[in-house]
């Protein structure tokens, strides 16, 4: 088991490499000279030079990319260009909006998708398992930005139930932190859980299916306890993967929540970076994510041998 | 694989003698009729799409004004039957610019469906045929994969002067790594089938069995993919518009006209709400398209998902 763990840690280490290659190369991939483009129209040779050095366009690539990297092991993500403040300070700032929305998002999705998917399937090709797919198309078609207007036009706008915008920390009280972010939560999580709840509902068709949901039917378990004790949980290895890789959607999707919902977050700053061609700021927000969610899928991995204990590697 | 017919080297050269003709004349439309019963989500979607298609090729024929053209004095009019879609804050009308906008939306789904495709295409067979090189391909696709599709384009088109083209681009590199672990996972598993096996035998070259026996394969789960892709480009294009990092403001696309709307959401919510409509719509219409195909190509992965 630990000699699974480390192996499966170890693993992660070369494709976290190739993702920081990719991040740092990206700015290479554009045509022309990036020094130009981030300084804009009407910038001077000396401003041209000026971001030339600090982004050491004037040195050779592997030099810069071992220098870049030996930083970002030591917490150094760079300076922005814009404020000259450290990139991982800025960071720092606006991780806790961001990973309250994640988090928050994640638990209410689960909570709606699982037992959506679970009821479809219970009730396969019923006027309730119709609806429950229907929604799922649908939630997966609406953008989530779409969904976060109607949803703070019809409770926010017309019922006045909940603030429009804005964010309010977790440490100046429980309630005024929810208010300001389930909004937000709910519009970031539609696809997600259309996601989930497809997949789970495929998942149990199959496994419903099996001679022993049969047997505990036989047997006279009720209907909740072959549901929820002897299918879900032998439906649960494919869930889990796909609320791992539901995370990416998530987390493209925080981006443009955080701009509709006004939530100062690490999607904010990516905006206003672009705007401004923050360059090292984009990259340490994209880095910071994309590892995130290699480290997401690890744990997703590691977390199959606890579901399924047939898995061993 | 049900859609595809193998053909085998050996029946290349004895053809078969024609059949006797003794069937009565397929009634062809009346089997189009029921392969569109039979299958509502592609006719549906197939039908919106239509409609959205001819709606992006006529623009200028549907009573829209020139969507960029500026009217100051005309800010902010609410919907009526001058303005069906009511005027945004520099008094353009807003449903010039929605009409015209699908064009942006189909071009840059179309798009990126089809580079997205063949450049897949191209990586997954050179991956899935070239074993030296398999490894290496699939760690940097995976790579590409654990950067969130939405978060690398936005990191491409951040270091490009907004186009569309710069769009499509960022986009489809975005979205080739799904289509070439798609391509090579079903050449892995066709390379040691018989059949191909037997052509190798035979003396066929590899292009030969990559256009004979393999791409045929692949074209029913690509179809599917690509349907999903140009749904998931439309919806990452109005993303980057409506973040100010996508199609330029000159050309409206449903992103940027929101992106627009959004200052004054609030007290105008008809210049957010119709571009809004019509890419739920549109996405809507893809995704259905998408999943009647995939239930029509590949009954077994319409059971699982």
């Amino acid at each position: 088991m630990i000699g699974y763990i480390s192996r499966r840690v170890l693993a992660t280490i070369p494709v976290m490499l190739i993702v920081a290659a990719l991040v740092f190369s990206l700015l290479y991939f554009t045509p022309g000279d990036p020094a130009a483009i981030i300084a804009g129209d009407q910038a001077s040779a000396e401003d041209l030079a000026r971001i030339r050095t600090a982004l050491g366009l004037d040195r050779p690539f592997l030099t810069r990319f071992g220098e870049w990297l030996w930083n970002v092991l030591h917490g150094d993500l760079g300076t922005s260009i814009f404020t000259n403040l450290p990139v991982s300070r800025l960071i720092g700032e606006r991780l806790e909006p961001t990973i309250s929305l994640m988090i928050l998002t994640l638990v209410l999705s689960l909570m709606v998708a699982v037992p959506m998917g679970v009821i479809a399937a219970w009730k396969q090709g019923s006027l309730l398992d119709r609806a429950i797919m229907g929604f799922a198309v649908m939630g997966f078609s609406v953008p989530v930005f779409v969904v976060g207007y109607l949803l703070a036009y019809i409770f926010a706008l017309q019922l006045e139930w909940l603030p429009v915008q804005g964010y309010t920390p977790l440490a100046q009280g429980f309630w005024p932190f929810l208010q300001h972010l389930i909004l937000s939560s709910i519009a970031l999580g539609t696809a997600y859980v259309a996601l989930i709840a497809r997949v789970t509902r495929a998942t149990m068709l199959e496994v419903l299916s099996q001679d022993y949901v049969r047997t505990a039917k036989a047997k006279g378990l009720g209907q909740r306890a072959v549901l929820f004790v002897h299918a879900l949980k032998n439906a649960a290895v494919p869930i889990v993967t796909v609320v791992g890789i539901g995370v990416a959607v998530l987390m493209g999707g925080a981006v443009v929540t955080e701009s509709v919902f006004a939530i100062p977050g690490l999607g904010r700053l990516i905006v206003d970076a672009i705007l401004r061609r923050d360059y090292p700021v984009i990259q340490g927000v994209v880095l910071l994510f994309s590892l995130t969610y290699v480290v997401v899928n690890l744990v997703v991995d590691l977390l199959y041998t606890v579901l399924d204990p047939r898995i061993r590697y | 694989m049900s859609v595809v017919t193998q053909t085998d080297p050996l029946s290349q050269t004895t053809a078969a003698p024609p059949l006797p003709d003794i069937l009565p004349p397929p009634k062809q439309r009346g089997r189009i009729m029921r392969f569109y019963v039979g299958h509502p989500a592609i006719a549906i979607g197939g039908l919106l799409i239509g409609i959205m298609v001819l709606i992006a090729v006529c623009a200028p024929l549907l009573g829209t004004v020139d969507p960029t053209a500026l009217a100051p004095a005309k800010r902010t009019r609410p919907p009526s039957a001058l303005y069906w879609f009511g005027t945004d804050m520099l008094g353009r009308d807003v449903y010039s610019r929605v009409i015209y906008g699908t064009r942006v939306s189909i071009v840059v789904g179309g798009a990126v469906a089809l580079l997205a495709s063949a450049i897949g295409m191209l990586i997954g067979l050179i991956s899935g045929f070239t074993r030296w090189l398999d490894p290496i391909i699939m760690r940097i696709m995976d790579g590409m994969m654990s950067i969130p599709s939405v978060l690398l384009a936005i990191a491409l088109v951040a270091f490009t002067r907004g186009s569309i083209q710069n769009v499509i681009i960022a986009i489809t590199l975005a979205e080739v790594p799904r289509v070439a672990r798609l391509v090579r996972g079903v050449v892995l598993s066709l390379r040691d089938q018989p059949y191909v096996e037997a052509a190798v035998t035979a003396g066929s070259r590899t292009p030969m069995i990559i256009w004979r026996h393999i791409m045929p394969n692949t074209l029913a789960p690509m179809t599917v993919q690509a349907t999903y892709i140009c749904a998931s480009a439309m919806i990452t294009e109005a993303i980057l518009s409506f973040i100010g990092a996508g199609t330029p403001t000159t050309t409206p696309s449903w992103g940027n006209i929101m992106a627009e709307g959004r200052a004054l959401w609030q007290v105008k919510p008809y210049i957010v709400f119709f571009p809004a409509v019509f890419l739920s719509i549109t996405v809507l219409a893809v995704n259905l398209l998408g999943d009647g195909l995939r239930d029509a190509l590949d009954p077994r992965l319409a059971k699982r998902l």
